[in-house]
């Protein structure tokens, strides 16, 4: 049996697993891995940083002779947390909405799908500005501000899917046999909407972290400790760039391999359970 | 006609709901007076006090907040957009954003040019060749480049063709000759256009392949017409539909990475206002800026609707 999940999913997908698990463990056990301390100097007598990768600094350091390794895994552990509770919220609040609207359908689905619209056509970098800009620069208003930002477009999936699944017979079957709304819902629709859903978390955890990049970019990402979107800003400057490459394009090169594992794999398992993509 | 009036409703409501989430959203949280006077705001000496009564009297801030919204709506709505909150209020926003706007237009109208040449040939060329080697090869490249963050990619372009390269300038003059400033805006519109390239080519690649399969293009084969041709001609155009339709909701996504990649090349246009305007909590700024970018939305969608009608007849109604 699992022979044939891998052969169906393909190595690549594992690769991809791999890579997603290595770079959380490394985050996740950050403190107590024999790395380099990331707020550390380590100037070298008679040279002047940053110091271009080598043996003692494997991604070399940056301007102030800061560990660029280090700076990248300890930049792991806030990206991936905006990523991962910035969907997790999105999921929540987003396909509950969504499920509800889509299986009672009537006012309540046009006053929500109203509201998703309303979202949608807001650009969601311009409300993730107006957000981290008018309350506090915090690791959670960050994660949560991008949160709300993925509620519009996984309720959207969520409603979808729901109304291509109310009217089969099961749902009618359960309604027959007298099961309220409420176990309908959890019991009947939600084991079939979370599959296309799971998917997309992998493309929002994705979103997420470069959202938080791109935040980086204007100023406006979380303040205290490195992020892969601020260590990539702060050799992304024309002289840094010219003289000191490798500090914008080690955290560029983790992030890419990290966005693109998490597309392929969301990709993957959306193919593997031939979710079509249903009213996107 | 019946469903021109819906869809008219639709998009007003929409822009009063955008209108008022930001100027509720802005009011409630922010605090325009520091904006306006400075570190006096805080004061409470009588003098300061004074001040700050006369600051809300002039721009309204004195108001509830239903009012002040009506008032603004109706200068907007005659194409008034109020004075800024700083110290002098001045220039208005009107003049701020008529010298702003045209930059960030020419920016993403670029993007979309140069994403749209590279796009049709691309997805002609593979949706020929339909899974040999090239195909395959394509189709890996343009998921790695819609996977690439835009400010990667900005970076990377950047190195390439700025440094390393050279060819292109790194500045933008706002006071350079308008080809001069094409040519500055050259890399950004750039960054902008590859990724979104990327998604034009899979979806047109996949329509081209559909299209190729009907008996229409069996027909046209059989008469004789060129291999070539026929791609030109008898499938290019009733495979556009995705293609158009994404491009106009494309629009809205690429607006946002624009703010990004403005702010990485420097140039001064609406993305860069906004995050100033936002930082500094002037809101008469934002608003504009928020009401123009969805304006402009409501719009391309709307055009891409009337576009369908035009290449499928079928669509009239």
């Amino acid at each position: 049996m699992s022979d044939t999940i891998t052969k169906r999913l393909g190595p690549l997908f594992w690769l991809a697993v791999g890579w997603l698990a290595i770079v959380s463990l490394l985050a996740l056990f950050a403190p107590w891995l024999p790395i380099k301390d990331p707020d550390s100097y380590f100037l070298v007598r008679g040279e002047r940083p940053p110091y271009s990768p080598s043996g003692t600094h494997w991604f070399g350091t940056d301007q102030d002779a800061r560990d660029m390794f280090a700076r990248i895994i300890y930049g792991a552990r806030v990206s991936l947390v905006i990523g991962f509770v910035a969907i997790a919220f999105g999921m929540v609040v987003g396909g509950t909405a969504g499920i509800v609207a889509g299986y009672l359908r009537g006012r309540t689905d046009k006053v929500v799908s109203f509201i998703f619209i309303v979202f949608l056509s807001f650009p969601s970098l311009v409300l993730a500005i107006l957000i981290t800009a008018l309350l506090d620069r915090g690791l959670v208003t960050i994660a949560l501000t991008l949160g709300v930002l993925a509620v519009a477009p996984v309720g959207r999936l969520a409603r979808a899917t729901t109304l291509a699944y109310a009217d089969r017979e099961f749902v009618t079957a359960a309604r027959a046999i007298g099961a309220g709304d409420r176990r309908i819902i959890v019991r009947e629709l939600l084991p079939n909407v979370v599959i296309p859903m799971g998917a997309l978390a992998l493309l929002g955890m994705a979103v997420a972290i470069v959202a938080e990049g791109g935040l980086a970019f204007l100023g406006l990402s979380v303040e205290k400790g490195p992020t892969w979107g601020k260590l990539i800003l702060i050799g992304a400057g024309s002289r840094e760039l010219e003289k000191s490459p490798w500090i914008a394009f080690g955290p560029i090169i983790v992030l890419f391999l990290t966005v693109l594992a998490l597309n392929y794999a969301g990709d993957r398992i959306r193919s593997y359970y031939d979710v079509r993509e249903i009213g996107l | 006609m019946n469903y021109w009036v819906q869809r008219l409703t639709a998009s007003i409501m929409l822009l009063l709901a955008v209108s008022m989430l930001t100027f509720g959203a802005m009011n409630l949280l922010g605090d325009p007076l520091f904006n306006i006077l400075g570190p006096a705001a805080a004061d409470t000496k009588p003098e300061s006090l004074e001040k700050v009564a006369a600051a809300k009297e002039l721009y309204h801030l004195d108001r509830p907040l239903p009012e002040r919204y009506v008032r603004w709506l109706g200068d907007m709505v005659t194409g008034d957009f109020g004075v800024q909150f700083s110290s002098t209020g001045q220039p208005p926003v009107s003049d701020l954003v008529v010298e702003r706007f045209p930059r960030s237009l020419t920016l993403l109208v670029m993007a979309q040019l140069l994403a749209s040449m590279i796009a049709i040939p691309w997805a002609l060329i593979t949706a020929a060749r339909a899974n040999r080697p090239a195909d395959r090869i394509s189709t890996i490249n343009s998921f790695l480049l819609i996977a690439m963050p835009n400010f990667a990619l900005a970076v990377i372009l950047k190195y390439i063709f700025g440094i390393k390269l050279g060819w292109f300038p790194l500045t933008f003059k706002a006071t350079d000759p308008w080809l001069t400033r094409i040519y500055q805006t050259f890399l950004p519109a750039l960054t902008i256009a590859l990724p979104a390239a990327a998604v034009y080519q899979r979806l047109l690649r996949t329509d081209l392949i559909t299209t190729l399969q009907e008996d229409f293009i069996l027909m046209a084969r059989s008469k004789g017409v060129s291999r070539r041709r026929v791609l030109l001609r008898h499938a290019l155009r009733p495979s556009l539909f995705s293609f158009i339709t994404v491009f106009g909701i494309n629009t809205g996504a690429l607006i946002g990475g624009s703010l990004i990649v403005e702010s990485i090349f420097r140039i001064p246009g609406l993305g860069s206002a906004i995050v100033e305007a936002i930082l500094r909590e002037d809101f008469p700024v934002v608003l504009a800026i928020v009401m123009i970018i969805t304006t402009a939305f409501v719009i391309v969608n709307v055009v891409v609707d009337i576009v369908y009608t035009l290449i499928d007849p079928r669509v009239r109604r």
